[in-house]
């Protein structure tokens, strides 16, 4: 095995080590432009927008870089689009909390934020346009502050609970400290509330979540992609036509002017350094970019760099967390790797320097997040952009290389948190899956995907198939297509255990406090657990009926106001049909809806069923009683829910109630039409955004207090599942994965010394194959580190899950004595640095 | 339906083993022994009080729902103890069962068991796993109370009917990792023209189970093994001859 490259590892320290920085470039170059170009056509206004941003950001390049493309002015600065709105909401009710977490902001941006930039978006941005049609169509659920409704939220969530929400992370201080800023982070959440659509819904202000048209940059260069919008213009009979494809000229354009800078600075620097090495690599990334992206790269090097640069520009256009994917990377090098070899002019090595580096930058991807309290505010590597790797060709042919394999490699070597999607089909070699499992000997970044599967789902979903057999994975596992795909996979989301809260509230959350929807019926007056499914069925469908009818408000903002030829001129469709990706132009149009806490929701539903339907141990009105008060005083009741059956323990019963639920769900959401007239697809993938998300949600059926976290993604409850890995794997085979057709993410802890020898790694292999052959759509592990185990002894009942390797068989690490644990806390740290 | 002879006492079933045989596994524990080890590691497998007593087809209705991991694995169905061969009829059932839905099965034994027993359930063992605790046959009866004569005859039995047997040491610092146990093993090997040997390393995480039932172990706990005492075992072994599996 290799170690990183010099010049790498200095280029990681460097990343690790920055500041994080708020920079205004990208939002005030877009906003001069978009003062001056009122009442043009939106394509045209965005292309200026981007020309305008182009040619007059900070062009910087970094030391020993050879891959070049910043996105700001600082190292570490999202690019940041203000008319989204998320970002201006943030920076208008959160500056503080930015500051608290680390980010820094120069005065004179600071400054203008203030007087110019909030108050020209005011009003005009997608989340204000939007949150004024949720209201206009009676879709917001506005916190409500009624007397009754506050002693109900203090007896449901505790005093603690309720503060917990504004009070968490490394911003909260001292608690004197967290009260004095609750005025104004109240008004913050009430401010943030345009997020929350009726039954605790969420519809956020981007879209995007698509993979990038590379394959067409790379085939015809910018160059290539303008003579064929050129070419189109001649047909078409429309201004709004030709207006789109004139601002895809103007794109490319702006994408060549854009590189020339670079390569204007290559030039300087390769003048004023004295070290031969470095200005020879200078010269040859000035080279580089007065060729690509505007003309198709001949080598590997020009092609990395012209995926590099266009994946940077397209998140510049776009702003960040935008999931702008590069999609199938190893398949996209591919040909100029062969042919380079095979000319003699690419060694081994040096392409292992590229891809350690284009990975390094693809972590250069900080986001900020619109959520009040800190939970989750920022983290190095959170706007995710996967790279999927492995899997079968268009034509159904295995398509594994050399260079997934390097990719593994340079995986390995870079240790970051890189999203790196590996399809793995029958035709899948075992080395490709060895190989992958024992990355987790390293890092923990691999995921394993099923190309049977996602496949199915895409052509369910009405993919022809050799397209569906190029799908990549957007964000986190939503399947979709490479390059002919809007898919806008994110954003929009409901919770199942939210129907349950419905129900028992009579069509109120206990959080919001509003009649969102309808009256069920008296649960207590409920005979039958089918009655009691069929009204959580009833409150679900107006969820996702709600949650979707805000979708295509929102879509509808960006359709009319907020286009992005840039993204668009490379995705197939988008020039044939003269019309930008937001308003239908690619050749797949999609929307989403995810589902979140189906563990928690299932556990939930079979603990009814079990004490209160089943045994008759507990009547409903006792129950209901119990999670109003959040189970104070009622903890024997609490563990007696705690002790029902569970999914995720390879119990058929249990497991039925999951199968149905998720395929009632994808059938409801599927049902319903997006703006560009194709269908919301569903997923199971909660973003991590389950702790947070739990905060809002009282306490449930199967035991879990108010506040605590939601299960996450399609996985068992934390703790939940007992019975080992095969039988959870088992309870979510009975799920059929091909209806879920934005996918669903499974998250497994392993311990780290399973995987020290051969066999370990073998069989986790096996497990995936098993898994696989089953059916199932995604599975990732974690190997377990020292922190975690420590967190284990200090907190068992969160850990009951965690899977300890012993000797011959795996036990559960909090069921082991103390000082085995500690044994055990020795040996793996041992195994993880050996 | 009453129990039969073939009722099993299982105190355990452990899914998803990778150190008991091919692949993964399930391991069945069966109740009883007539050995006490000093460091036993599953003294729950004396007395009743954690047993299910169960027919074989409901363990194996268990064990089977891992079949497409064993098929992808070859792996299957492994019977562990206590003694699983103490008591012929329960295990004779598991084993029929499992070999009537084409499962691997795999026994383990430390062979201190009647010849008949063995010779019972040969037609439905794909693997026997035979324990070579210690070669000294009073030194084994100090550490296990019972010695080596009836155990290396057994495995002199096992050999000579064909039956595929994988010798298996528990390597315990102090007790059985000195050169002279170690010639004595290779001799053994040697004289069963047999070159292979599983190691399974000592470890203390079975302690707390004597915690919960309120026992302790004869043996004093040694440390477990290091990394680099294990190498230094397997090589000892390979210059012996003898090529060394580490299982666990």
């Amino acid at each position: 095995m290799s170690a990183l490259h010099e010049k790498n590892a200095s280029q990681k320290a460097r990343l690790l080590n920055a500041e994080h920085w708020i920079c205004l470039e990208r939002a005030r170059f877009y906003t001069d432009a978009h003062r001056e170009t009122h009442g043009q056509h939106p394509s045209l206004r965005a292309a200026q927008a981007l020309q305008r941003v182009f040619a007059q950001m900070t062009v910087r390049i970094e030391p020993d870089e050879l891959l070049v493309g910043n996105r700001s002015s600082q190292l570490i600065a999202p690019p940041i689009a203000p008319e989204r709105g998320d970002f201006t909401f943030i920076f208008g009710h959160l500056m503080e909390e930015l500051k608290a977490f680390g980010y820094r902001i120069s005065a004179d941006d600071e400054r203008y934020l203030h007087a110019e930039l909030i108050p020209y978006w005011t009003g005009k941005t997608v989340r204000d346009a939007k949150i004024a049609a949720f209201r206009a169509h009676g879709l917001v659920s506005q916190l409500c502050l009624a007397p009754g409704e506050i002693h109900r939220k203090i007896k449901g969530f505790g005093v603690q609970g309720l503060l917990r929400l504004v009070a968490d992370g490394p911003a909260s201080g001292t608690r004197r400290a967290a009260v004095a800023r609750l005025p104004r982070l109240l008004r913050a959440v009430r401010a943030g509330a345009g997020d929350n659509i009726k039954g605790r819904g969420r519809c956020t202000d981007t879209q995007a979540h698509i993979v990038l048209g590379h394959k067409n940059v790379l085939a015809l260069g910018f160059s290539g992609i303008a003579a064929q919008a050129q070419a189109r213009r001649a047909q078409v009979q429309t201004d709004a036509e030709r207006g789109f494809l004139d601002a895809v000229l103007l794109s490319c354009e702006a994408m060549r002017a854009f590189s020339e800078r670079f390569a204007a600075a290559a030039r300087i620097e390769a003048a004023a350094t004295g070290d031969p090495t470095r200005q020879a690599e200078l010269w040859a990334i000035a080279d580089t970019c007065t060729r690509v992206p505007w003309l198709p790269p001949q080598t590997f090097a020009d092609a990395v760099q012209a995926l590099w640069f266009t994946q940077n520009a397209a998140i510049i256009s776009y702003g960040a967390g935008s999931g702008i994917t590069p999609g199938r990377v190893d398949q996209l090098l591919w040909p100029y790797f062969s042919a380079d070899l095979a000319r003699g002019t690419l060694t081994r090595a040096h392409a292992l320097r590229l891809l350690e580096e284009l990975i390094i930058k693809l972590n250069n991807n900080v986001i900020i997040w619109p959520n009040i309290g800190g939970v989750q505010l920022n983290h190095l590597g959170s706007d995710v952009e996967n790279i999927t790797l492995g899997g079968v060709n268009a034509d159904g042919e295995d398509a594994t290389n050399a260079l997934t394999f390097l990719f593994i490699e340079a995986l390995i070597n870079t240790k970051l948190a890189t999203t790196a999607s590996f399809r793995i089909s029958e035709k899948s070699p075992a080395d490709l899956v060895r190989k992958v499992v024992a990355i987790h000997r390293k890092t923990n970044s691999p995921a394993f995907l099923n190309d049977e599967t996602a496949i199915a789902a895409l052509v369910r979903d009405g993919y022809a198939l050799e397209d569906a057999r190029q799908y990549c994975l957007v964000g986190c596992v939503e399947p979709s297509g490479n390059g002919d795909t809007y898919g806008a996979t994110g954003g929009s989301k409901v919770y199942f255990p939210t129907a349950l809260d419905l129900v028992f509230n009579r069509g109120k959350t206990s959080f919001f406090g509003n009649q969102d929807g309808v009256d069920t019926g008296d649960p207590a007056a409920m005979t039958t657990f089918g009655e009691f499914l069929t009204a959580f069925y009833t409150q679900l469908q107006a969820q996702v009926g709600w949650v979707t009818q805000a979708t295509n408000l929102r879509d509808a903002i960006w359709a009319e106001h907020f286009h992005n030829p840039l993204i668009s001129g490379t995705i197939d469709g988008c020039i044939a049909n003269a019309r930008d990706m937001t308003a239908g132009g690619a050749r797949y149009n999609f929307g989403a809806v995810g589902g979140g806490g189906l563990g928690t929701a299932v556990d939930s539903l079979a603990a009814i069923r079990t004490l209160v339907f089943d045994e008759r141990a507990l009547t409903m009105a006792e129950l209901q009683d119990a999670l109003a008060h959040d189970f104070r005083g009622r903890e024997a009741l609490r563990q007696r829910l705690l002790r029902a059956p569970r999914f995720g323990n390879d119990h058929e019963d249990v497991d039925e109630l999951a199968r149905d639920l998720v395929a009632r769900f994808c059938a409801m959401v599927a049902a319903c039409t997006t703006v560009s007239g194709g269908h919301f697809k569903a997923s199971l993938i909660s973003y991590g955004l389950n702790v947070y998300e739990g905060a809002l949600e009282p306490a449930t059926p199967d035991g879990r207090r108010a506040g605590m976290p939601l299960s996450n993604s399609m996985s068992p409850s934390n703790g939940a599942e007992t019975r080992g890995p095969t039988a959870m794997l088992n309870s979510l085979t009975r799920i059929d994965h091909t209806h879920i057709g934005y996918g669903n993410s499974v998250n497994m802890r392993l311990p780290i010394g399973i995987l020290r020898s051969d066999k370990g790694v073998e069989s986790v292999a096996h497990l995936v194959r098993g898994y696989f052959a089953k059916g199932g759509f995604h599975l990732q592990f974690n190997a377990i580190d020292t922190a975690t185990l420590r967190a284990a002894q200090a907190r068992p009942a969160e850990y009951a899950d965690l899977i300890v390797r012993v000797s011959g068989y795996s036990a559960y690490f909090t069921r082991l004595g103390r000082a085995i644990q500690d044994d055990l806390i020795g040996r793996t740290e041992f195994a993880a640095w050996a | 339906m009453g129990l039969t002879d073939a009722t099993c006492s299982v105190f355990d079933v452990q899914r998803f083993s990778i150190h008991d045989g091919p692949g993964i596994r399930t391991t069945v524990f069966l109740q009883g022994c007539a050995m006490r080890c000093a460091w036993c590691q599953n003294p729950e497998a004396f007395g009743h009080s954690h047993a299910r007593t169960l027919s074989p087809q409901a363990v194996i209705d268990e064990v089977a729902r891992d079949a497409v991991y064993y098929a992808m694995s070859g792996g299957g169905l492994t019977v562990s103890g206590g003694e699983p061969l103490l008591h012929l009829a329960p295990v004779r059932g598991l084993l029929q069962e499992a070999k009537e839905r084409g499962l691997h099965t795999c026994v383990q034994t430390a062979g201190a068991v009647p010849e008949a027993h063995l010779a019972g359930v040969l037609d439905l063992v794909d693997l026997f796993q035979f324990d070579l605790k210690h070669m000294d046959s009073d030194r084994h009866r100090e550490l296990t109370g019972v010695g080596t004569e009836r155990i290396h005859a057994n495995a002199g039995f096992l050999l000579r009917r064909g039956a595929p047997v994988h010798f298996r040491m528990p390597l315990i610092p102090g007790i059985n990792d000195d050169g002279e146990n170690l010639s004595a093993v290779a001799h053994f090997l040697a004289a069963h023209r047999t070159a292979d040997l599983h190691i399974v390393p000592y470890h203390r995480l079975y302690l707390d189970k004597y915690r919960a039932l309120g026992q302790l172990p004869r043996l004093v706990a040694p440390e477990p093994p290091t990394d680099e005492a294990i190498q230094r075992i397997v090589n000892q072994f390979q210059w012996r001859g003898v090529a060394v599996t580490i299982d666990g």
